[in-house]
């Protein structure tokens, strides 16, 4: 008998939405800007097509060991989105590389010079998480960019997650050869000049 | 019957068939029923001690609320404590710093190895300007176009913000602003915007989302672009203002959460999470609407 008078308390206290769920923009895991018109990321997805819009990017540099999935990359290719595939192959025996490797040397270099051509811009820096790999590429951009160590170490650090940064990867930005990026001095974005 | 009520899970409904009608006084004799009965003598006296407790505690919080409130616009205790001693760490530094400026500006080099390692290295890379070296400012990064955030810039950071041709700065704290900082403004042709706010703190203290609304009101305006959002340690109330900032630019909240913690990390509050989530935007949405300012760009 008492259930039932819960059972109308409860219908009496039932409200009526009376607005949809409002439309929602995702921007992919751990986005964030760099420069202007560079970005970083995990790896973007179609779930993310209508913040992607918004960037108008024109280049993706895919750091991740996982290839797009097939939405995704129809996507790109109708919006004349330019994928660059760096670092998916190991560049000495053509085997494809574990997601835990470290990027290779040449991976940077390759990933700085597309990052240093103003004509590929706006770009996006992603891998599977963005944190380790995106977090190299960038590590080495400010180091570039004449950051001192300590505060490219906090970026990298802000973005890897509960389980931090690795000493591997820092140790990789630290080493990282700078003397081997080559630009060509045209085509140096702005934010790179004085 | 009897079966029945040595089933432990059955003497409800038992008991309720017997008393039936109105719940309330049939609830009431229940819990009558099986409230322990004290013989101690003792009890009562111990229970008015209790009371008692509670009575001063309530006041003690009626105080500090009293007190809050007449500071007004003051932190509590422990909040101003913590600023005013990083505030003194900031004027240590300054003066510090001061002289390692001074030092640089006199082209004499730099004693730790460290830094000249780094500008060796630095002078090595064919794009960079002097071979100077750049310091961002702790958690520095760009929210969006030219809307930057930080945590309070050093004198250090100072070569690293002229390179960002601010035209103001957005201080979330009310404490002064250092000299040495007013006077670098100057210099710059930098604006310089401060509404002091406290952080939220649990359990009485709460970030005011009146000033948050007025901060984002300077925040989006063009006219004061590119500009540098900065509270203390660049966590809490900075992030809150950027959690706003990313509901007007209507991100999930699941995206906006990461983004806090990971400014915030290993600060993270939920109460900051719980303002962003229950800020009413609709007051900012109209000015920015009536502004133009909608939809935030990226260039």
């Amino acid at each position: 008998m008492s259930v039932t008078v819960s059972d109308h308390d409860s219908k009496k206290n039932l409200k009526i939405i009376s607005q949809p769920p409002t439309l929602r923009i995702i921007p992919p895991l751990n986005f964030c800007p760099v420069e202007k018109h560079l970005y970083r990321s995990g790896q973007p997805s179609i779930i993310n097509q209508s913040f992607l819009q918004d960037l108008n990017l024109k280049t993706i540099i895919w750091l991740a060991s996982e290839e797009p999935q097939e939405d995704f990359l129809d996507y790109c290719s109708s919006n004349n989105i330019d994928i660059e595939f760096v670092g998916m192959m190991n560049d000495y025996n053509y085997q494809s590389v574990n997601p835990w490797d470290a990027l290779t040397e040449g991976t940077i270099k390759k990933a700085l010079e597309l990052i240093l051509n103003k004509e590929n811009h706006p770009l996006l820096v992603c891998c599977g998480m963005g944190r380790h790999r995106t977090g190299t590429v960038i590590g080495c951009l400010r180091r570039l960019q004449g950051w001192n160590l300590a505060s490219v170490s906090e970026e990298y650090r802000r973005f890897t997650g509960a389980r931090g940064g690795r000493i591997l990867v820092e140790l990789l930005i630290e080493s990282f050869d700078l003397g081997l990026v080559e630009v060509n001095s045209e085509m140096i974005p702005e934010w790179l000049k004085n | 019957m009897n079966e029945y009520s040595e089933d432990p899970f059955q003497m409800d409904e038992d008991l309720k068939n017997d008393s039936g009608g109105d719940p309330s006084t049939k609830n009431s004799a229940l819990l009558e029923d099986i409230t322990p009965r004290y013989e101690d003598p003792t009890y009562h006296s111990q229970s008015i001690m209790y009371q008692d407790r509670e009575e001063i505690r309530s006041k003690i919080a009626h105080i500090k609320l009293e007190e809050r409130n007449a500071a007004n616009n003051n932190t509590t205790e422990e909040d101003e404590e913590e600023v005013y001693d990083e505030d003194i760490d900031d004027k240590f530094d300054t003066e510090q710093y001061n002289e390692q400026l001074q030092a640089q500006n006199g082209n004499i080099p730099h004693s730790q190895g460290n830094r000249i390692e780094v500008k060796a290295g630095a002078e090595a890379s064919p794009i960079l300007d002097e071979g100077a070296e750049l310091t961002p400012p702790e958690n520095f990064a760009p929210v969006i176009n030219t809307i930057y955030r930080s945590s309070f810039p050093q004198p250090v950071n100072f070569t690293f913000l002229k390179k960002l041709k601010l035209k103001s700065i957005l201080c979330l704290i009310p404490e002064d602003y250092p000299l040495l900082h007013q006077k670098f403004l100057e210099e710059q042709g930098i604006k310089l915007f401060q509404l002091g706010m406290s952080g939220n703190k649990e359990p009485f203290v709460k970030i005011s989302s009146e000033l948050i609304t007025d901060a984002i009101k300077i925040v989006i305006d063009p006219e004061n672009q590119p500009i540098l959002i900065h509270c203390n340690r660049g966590k809490h109330r900075t992030g809150c203002l950027v959690g706003v900032l990313r509901r007007l630019q209507k991100w999930s909240l699941t995206i906006i959460f990461d983004e806090y913690r990971k400014f915030a990390a290993p600060k993270e509050r939920p109460m900051d999470q719980q303002f962003i989530e229950l800020y009413d935007e609709r007051e900012i949405v109209k000015f920015a609407k009536e502004n133009e300012f909608l939809p935030l760009k990226w260039d």
